[in-house]
């Protein structure tokens, strides 16, 4: 057993884990975070992305004990008093989500891009969401989507 | 060498279970207390949009706001059958049953308001009840109210209609309805590498009438996807009745830098028997991408592939073999 102390969504937790556990059992069963989820569980489909330490990360691949004092954001953190974060507003107006699987990955993968490149070109976004498979949307919409969340979240800075 | 081609595709599918088989959906309409429409359905929402479209088909069928209708649905033990969210009958099949329970609620909320208006010339719009020949309302609350508090309730059963083809004269009815589209798209072959590279590409589609034009939209870029996976990179590699490619690793499917942008041509022809004119499209959407880059590779560097995936390895082999 080892003690990690982790933030995510902004709140600290202490817990007691297993060393063998994986991060995104930890999100999961551990805080009971059902957003982030397990698609192929070796690191190749992105449906368990969040961002750790500004970069996103597959939680299926990293151990729980490596996010020790680290800073996570999973989708459920995107959200504030205010509402829907305006990547989520934008998956929503552009009609971009089918099933709905792969899409809490796609979102924190535009935001961690978006933070680092606010007005990135469709290929910049296409490269930004290529770790994500999506089965349902053929990714034009995603794409569209995150052009659009680009522009809100332009307005909302002015 | 980097080498471009062009290629189409072109299909007609005949959508639901087809050949007699009992293609049956159905569906329960309800006007609850307060004055909202619940519709009950066994539909299962998979992404494609089955929820949102028949919601839209109940407010249109009752004209009320889509806003105020709540669609119950994939709840065995609440919802009728439906039947599967397969053979890209959802809309079509699971529509024209919504459809005809809203309509029978329709008619038995203005028998209820003529009750209480002592008109006989009533219509619903946009959610409240008029009178042709006054200026006497009443809202959908009045109706819930006066109904003892209770619940309106009607059924829909719709059944498609399809026969058995006669395998001696070829008659007969085997699928209803049909739809029809077509593929184009270029490519550009590396015939050093053997990797396809879809350039772009544009679909239209014949789609009745399009009840929710981005989903038609979402429906084509996604199925574009699947047949853009089929034709060139998606390989289960049977091997004796095992898949050998079980893992992402190794059975690839399309990544976002992958797919084209996609000119969508929406074709609207009513479909007499549709809710609204509406059919399915689920997978027409996907079937006519595979023979269209096929072809278009066929244009862009001379070689006839017949089979599928057409992985690099294979189409450098066929190259190779064309040079003989
Ligand atoms: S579940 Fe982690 S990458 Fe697929
Ligand atoms: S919306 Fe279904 S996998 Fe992306």
């Amino acid at each position: 057993m080892k003690t990690i102390n982790v933030k995510i969504n902004g709140e600290n937790y202490t817990r007691e884990i297993n060393e063998d556990m994986r991060l995104l059992d930890f999100i999961r069963d551990e805080l009971k975070l059902y957003g982030t989820k397990e698609g192929c569980g070796e690191g190749e489909c992105g449906a368990c992305t969040v961002i750790m330490d500004g970069v996103t990360v597959n939680s299926c691949m990293v151990m729980a004990f490596q996010a020790n004092n680290k800073e996570i954001l999973t989708i459920e953190g995107m959200e504030d008093e205010k509402g829907l974060h305006p990547i989520q507003q934008a998956f929503l107006d552009e009609g971009a989500v089918q099933c709905g699987f792969c899409i809490p990955g796609m979102v924190l993968s535009a935001k961690a891009l978006l933070d680092k490149n606010p007005k990135p070109s469709r290929k910049e976004i296409k490269e930004g969401i290529s770790g994500n498979l999506c089965r349902c949307t053929g990714y034009n919409k995603i794409v569209d989507s995150i052009e659009k969340a680009s522009q809100y979240l332009e307005g909302e800075d002015q | 060498m980097k080498k471009r081609g062009f290629g189409y595709g072109c299909i007609f599918y005949g959508t639901g279970y087809g050949n007699g088989f009992p293609d049956i959906s159905r569906s329960i309409a309800e006007l609850d207390t307060k004055g909202h429409i619940n519709i009950y359905v066994g539909a299962t929402e998979v992404g494609q949009g089955a929820k949102t479209i028949l919601g839209q088909i109940a407010a249109e069928a009752l004209d009320v706001p889509v806003e105020i209708v709540t669609l119950i649905h994939e709840d065995t033990s609440i919802t009728p059958d439906a039947g599967t969210a397969a053979a890209s009958r959802q809309t079509y099949n699971t529509g024209n049953a919504v459809k005809i329970s809203a309509e029978e609620l329709k008619k038995e909320i203005i028998v209820v308001a003529k009750g209480l208006l002592n008109e006989d010339h009533l219509e619903i719009s946009n959610g409240v009840i008029r009178s042709n020949t006054s200026d006497k309302t009443l809202t959908l609350k009045d109706i819930a109210e006066a109904s003892g508090g209770g619940f309106l309730r009607k059924d829909g059963i719709f059944q498609a209609n399809t026969t058995e083809m006669d395998p001696e004269t070829g008659q007969g009815n085997p699928y209803w309805p049909y739809t029809i589209n077509a593929y184009a798209v270029e490519v550009e072959v590396d015939t050093t590498t053997g990797i396809v590279d879809i350039i772009r590409a544009a679909c239209s589609q014949d789609v009745g009438r399009a009840i929710n034009p981005s989903l038609v939209e979402g429906q084509i870029d996604g199925g574009f996807a699947m047949g853009l996976g089929y034709a060139i990179f998606e390989d289960i590699n049977l091997d004796k009745g095992r898949i050998k490619h079980n893992r992402f690793t190794n059975y690839l499917i399309p990544t976002a830098l992958d797919m084209p942008e996609i000119e969508k041509i929406i074709v609207e022809d009513p479909e007499s028997t549709g809710p609204f004119g509406a059919k399915g499209i689920g997978e027409p959407v996907m079937i006519a991408a595979a023979p269209a880059i096929l072809n278009a590779i066929y244009d862009a560097v001379g070689v006839r592939l017949t089979e599928i995936p057409v992985t690099p390895e294979k189409l450098l082999k066929a190259l190779k073999k064309r040079e003989g």
